[in-house]
């Protein structure tokens, strides 16, 4: 059995998850071994429950580009919070409930919540948290840490935000589901229904942002998309009703969790990275798949009449 | 003894600010009845509906509605893309009950079947409805509206895009919702199937005039309702005139 060891990348390089030797294949029992690595593992299986759920309802709602944003958005946050000691969970719960307000005060449609000014956001928000990790508080060690999530150090205070916010999700898709379907399916209508359009919106931008500052620590800043779009988005490839999709994006979100912790762990590289490449991997896949099956078949007959 | 109308404005400005989209808008519509709104688009046909959902608040005057109603709007609102079958859809309506957190009992999903039956798509009820022909999904949009059981239905252009044997269905469920006793407003630019209903309700950014099509529909009023959009096929008095409408979209 190889023996679980912090590998060394690096010169100053210690911080990812704990690996193996290089080219030692760990068995995937060693995620179960190690404290380190089953609180990891967990943090995963929640967040990807809280993202796997909502997921499916940001890819319904065309939120994908708000969930990136509202990740990126807390990057200058944590680093302040990082090099002065504050605590980074308020300091991401502040900037992303501060973005969720800009976006549902804007008074913009969910739908397209201003795609100029998230990807002006998005730069400004890098840019700002880089000068600030670089030149101002010159703590760059920490920003990959920050940027892209780590598996080691996750606490227990880590693990009940992200039990809070799977909870959140979990009781939200309960009573808001069919509402947030029926919105997103004709939002004219489901207003005519007497469904609260705007307080379901604001639940659904709310639920996000927290979710993502949940996912901070595990997944980093940049890569908060790699739970919360790209499971759905595969999930979505296949599912034909609402359920299904709910059930495929939560089984495919932890699919590539517990595969991105076992690739973490192998190659020594920090857990978000790896969840992002296996989920473009895998929707890359997915796609080509469908999209065989569909050339394959004659166009449905409901296309005209 | 006469009964309450289902649906009545008097004196009713509508806006969003500025000056009203709409004004003098005054009528009465008695359950059973069917009502044409009838005008240009931007002639405040969609406006005088967000103020009967409840969602447009007056400037002046009053409106007053039998219940919540049920509201068709145009499919092209819709999304195809997204993962709901035809039952799903039917069963939107069901949300109207005010439980919208519930998920959905045995006897909403009968209702939602019932509602499929009646518009002839029982054997379509797991097709998704991005699949659907146009015609079928406006039935379907239809049946959402029978499964929210409303005194009166608000449809919003029913039969565009839609294929003859879809509207006839239309037709046929609309003459059984009037036979139910239900309200039926429809708004449409088209002055021949205008002549169709028991009132009409023409609108050009007022209420250019309201009774029966046979009584209202002359030259006078559709060039007032339609200025340059009309074309007089035939006729030269107040009465027996065809007319087509030009529509001039903005995109």
């Amino acid at each position: 059995m190889p023996t679980l060891a912090t590998v060394r990348l690096g010169e100053n390089d210690s911080r990812y998850a704990p690996g193996v030797d290089p080219g030692t294949v760990p068995s995937p029992l060693d995620l179960l071994d190690l404290p380190l690595t089953r609180t990891a593992l967990a943090e995963l299986t929640l967040l990807a429950i809280c993202g796997g759920l909502l997921g499916a309802f940001v890819v319904l709602r065309g939120l994908a580009f708000f969930a990136h944003a509202v990740g990126t958005a807390t990057f200058p946050a944590v680093v302040v919070a990082d090099a002065t000691g504050f605590s980074a969970t308020l300091a991401g719960l502040s900037a992303a409930a501060a973005y969720a307000c800009g976006v549902e005060r804007a008074g913009r449609s969910v739908r397209d919540p201003g795609d100029s000014a998230t990807g002006l956001l998005l730069v400004a928000a890098l840019g700002g948290g880089i000068l600030l990790a670089s030149d101002v508080f010159e703590s760059g060690a920490a920003v990959d840490r920050l940027l892209f999530g780590t598996a080691i150090g996750l606490n227990g205070a880590d693990l009940a935000l992200s039990g809070a916010a799977a909870a959140l999700a979990l009781a939200a898709t309960i009573l808001f589901g069919r509402t947030w379907a029926a919105v997103g399916f004709d939002s004219d209508a489901a207003g005519a229904l007497g469904l609260p359009v705007r307080r379901a919106d604001v639940l659904l931008l709310g639920s996000v942002a927290l979710a993502a500052v949940a996912a901070l620590p595990a997944v980093g800043a940049l890569l908060v998309s790699s739970l919360f779009v790209v499971p759905a988005a595969v999930a979505r490839l296949f599912a034909r009703d609402v359920p299904a999709l709910l059930l495929g994006s939560v089984a495919i979100a932890a699919c590539l969790a517990v595969l991105g912790l076992y690739l973490s762990l192998w190659l020594d590289v920090p857990p978000g990275p790896a969840v992002a490449v296996l989920g473009a991997a895998a929707y890359g896949m997915c796609a080509l798949l469908t999209g065989l099956r569909a050339s394959t078949r004659t166009p449905a007959a409901g296309t005209s009449w | 003894m006469t009964r309450a109308p289902a649906v009545e404005a008097h004196g009713l400005a509508l806006g969003y600010g500025g000056e009203p989209a709409l004004e003098g808008v005054d009528f009465e519509a008695a359950p059973g009845a069917a009502l044409c709104v009838l005008g240009p688009n931007g002639g405040g046909k969609t406006t005088l509906f967000r103020a009967l959902l409840g969602e447009l608040q007056p400037l002046a005057g009053r409106v007053r509605v039998a219940g919540r109603p049920a509201y068709l709007a145009q499919t092209e609102r819709t999304r195809l893309d997204f993962p709901v079958s035809a039952l799903d859809v039917a069963l939107m309506g069901s949300l109207a009950d005010g439980r919208w957190w519930r998920p959905p009992g045995r006897s909403q999903r009968h209702a939602a079947l019932a509602a499929l039956g009646r518009v002839g798509l029982e054997g379509q009820a797991s097709v998704r409805f991005g699949e659907l022909s146009g015609g079928q999904r406006q039935r379907v949009l239809l049946a959402r509206a029978l499964t929210q059981d409303a005194a009166v239905l608000l449809l919003d252009e029913p039969f565009a895009g839609v294929d003859p044997a879809s509207a006839e269905r239309i037709t046929a469920v609309f003459t059984e919702l009037r036979a139910e006793g239900r309200t039926l407003l429809v708004s449409t630019h088209d002055v021949e199937s205008a002549r169709l209903f028991d009132l009409v309700l023409c609108l050009n950014r007022r209420q250019v005039a309201f009774g029966t099509p046979a009584q209202r529909l002359g030259r006078e009023v559709l060039e007032t309702t339609y200025g340059s959009d009309i074309v007089v096929l035939e006729g030269s008095g107040d009465t027996a005139v065809r007319a087509i409408t030009v529509q001039h979209h903005e995109h």
